[in-house]
């Protein structure tokens, strides 16, 4: 059976030329990057050499760039380690109503301490208005935490001018204000520039861009003060204390600079592809939306809602046929909800919970679509037929 | 997949799917935590099922119980399928996630509010 992989929201393959770099990390130069000796410099050498990677993706220095064991944590780290920083100077967070569950959680976490939390809509489009955030702005705001994609729509946020909005706050004497974005998503898949975006934290994390599970890396700019989250180590300039994962730093800074070089190669790819795609599903099947704003939106992403069918019940039937995707509707993940992200929208539940999340990836192909097409038409054929809900099955009397 | 061969089989080849022309016991119930939905056609003819036709919206466990409950009923007695658990309906899926386990009590709710409905209501 053909497999097709359109999961790579979830997780990318790990590139070769990146498992090649990391490999010499596990067993000739396996120091820790803490110790004095040549072993330990060794390791050093790799981790401060992926720190300067990472730094030149994202138009940052290297010393602004923490390494974290991922994104989940990167975006703890940034809500909280500024939270407890900048309580005394005020206690409101804003945020999206889209936010990554890392994000909201720990914005939740900061409202059960007494901190006042603004979650903004997103509309139909599934992107945040500027002026909803100004409009949100008080004396006590002291953090605002947008992403700059949608893990599950893929709408591209407007930073950079919430960014601009920021600075202009700050000029005029809002000086404890600011913006952390979450590029979990958008790392790899739009250009990404710290100066130009104009924000002071921004999380990433390395298996989405063709490096292994289990590293990501926060930006903190230089002279932000931010609390340690995680104590007992001096590491990364005492913001987070734990031994470095050499290995996987090393596989992330590769990654980093592959994604960097090979960014319009690999989008117009995707884009290609995805559009394709889309295309194609629209001359073949009816009664569907697309999810999020058609043009904002990341390159590899496609989120179509299917009326009549429930997004778990095509997951299955695409995943018997060697089809892997994914559905932000609640029973796939043991919940019970529709998909937050979708009702976010101002979808009905029927849309909400028929929602499924096909994203591509630099190694697939014509051929891969072409077969994700004729299993998803059959899939959803069938699918309906099952359905009370659907126009072709007549009134049962 | 943490799915059965027999319950991959009820979602690639459903069993008695669709409407029954001429059914004298018809119910649709549905989960109200979590909206999926099942409906019953029967044609009951001296207290035996003489057909069953289901239709089903929602997660994939609940397509499958609504096939394998469809198998099972016809030829049935109704008393027979009055005895019929939530347990017959897993084993007959070749087994069912703890947490996908309230698709095979909907089923359950359906066939009994079904075969209610034959008796007049209640």
């Amino acid at each position: 059976m053909r497999k097709v992989y359109l999961d790579h929201s979830a997780t990318t393959p790990v590139d070769p030329r990146v498992v090649e770099a990391m490999l010499p990390y596990f067993t000739e130069k396996f120091g820790n990057a803490s110790s004095v000796h040549q072993m330990g410099q060794e390791a050093r050498a790799g981790v401060d050499r992926a720190r300067r990677q990472i730094a030149a993706f994202i138009g940052a220095r290297a010393n602004e760039i923490v390494f974290t064991s991922g994104g989940t944590e990167a975006n703890n780290l940034a809500i909280l380690g500024v939270g407890e920083a900048a309580q005394s100077h005020g206690r409101h967070i804003i945020i999206s109503a889209i936010e990554h569950p890392s994000v909201r959680a720990s914005a939740e976490h900061l409202q059960k301490n007494g901190w006042e939390l603004t979650s903004l809509p997103v509309y139909e489009s599934g992107i945040v208005r500027v002026e909803d955030v100004r409009a949100a702005l008080r004396p006590d705001t002291v953090l605002i935490s947008i992403m700059m994609a949608n893990n599950e729509i893929g709408t591209i946020q407007l930073v950079a001018e919430i960014g601009a909005l920021v600075h202009a706050e700050r000029e005029r004497g809002h000086r404890h204000l600011w913006l952390h974005t979450d590029a979990v998503q958008a790392a790899g898949r739009i250009p990404l520039d710290v100066e130009s975006l104009g924000c002071d934290l921004l999380s990433l994390s390395a298996h989405k861009i063709y490096a292994p599970k289990g590293t990501g890396a926060l930006f903190v700019r230089r002279g932000m003060r931010l609390f340690p989250q995680q104590h007992g180590g001096h590491q990364e300039r005492e913001r987070r204390g734990g031994t470095e994962a050499v290995a996987n730093i090393v596989a992330f800074g590769t990654a980093a600079e592959l994604a960097q070089k090979e960014l319009t190669e690999r989008n117009d790819h995707t884009r290609r592809l995805r559009n394709r795609f889309e295309k194609q599903l629209s001359e073949r099947v009816d009664d569907f939306v697309f999810n999020g704003d058609r043009e904002r939106r990341l390159p590899h992403l496609s989120n179509i809602s299917f009326r009549f069918i429930e997004g778990e019940g095509l997951l299955i039937h695409l995943d018997m046929q060697g089809v892997a995707v994914s559905t932000g509707s609640a029973c796939s993940s043991g919940t019970i909800e529709p998909s937050p992200i979708i009702r976010a929208l101002g979808r009905d539940d029927e849309l909400a919970r028929g929602s499924i999340r096909f994203s591509f990836g630099k190694d697939n192909s014509e051929e891969d679509v072409d077969y994700v097409l004729e299993v998803t038409t059959r899939a959803i054929e069938s699918l309906r037929k099952l359905s009370p809900l659907s126009q072709t099955s007549a009134a049962l009397v | 997949m943490p799915y059965s061969e027999q319950f991959q089989d009820h979602i690639a080849n459903p069993r008695n799917a669709g409407h029954l022309a001429g059914a004298n016991a018809v119910a649709e119930e549905t989960n109200p935590v979590c909206g999926d939905r099942l409906r019953l056609g029967l044609h009951i003819s001296d207290g035996r099922i003489e057909a069953a036709r289901f239709l089903a919206y929602g997660c994939p466990a609940t397509l499958a119980c609504g096939s394998a409950l469809a198998e099972l009923l016809e030829g049935m007695a109704v008393e027979e399928a009055m005895k019929l658990t939530r347990r017959e309906i897993i084993d007959a899926l070749g087994g069912l996630p703890t947490r996908k386990q309230h698709a095979a009590a909907l089923a359950i709710e359906t066939l009994h509010a079904a075969i209610d409905k034959l008796h007049g209501g209640r």
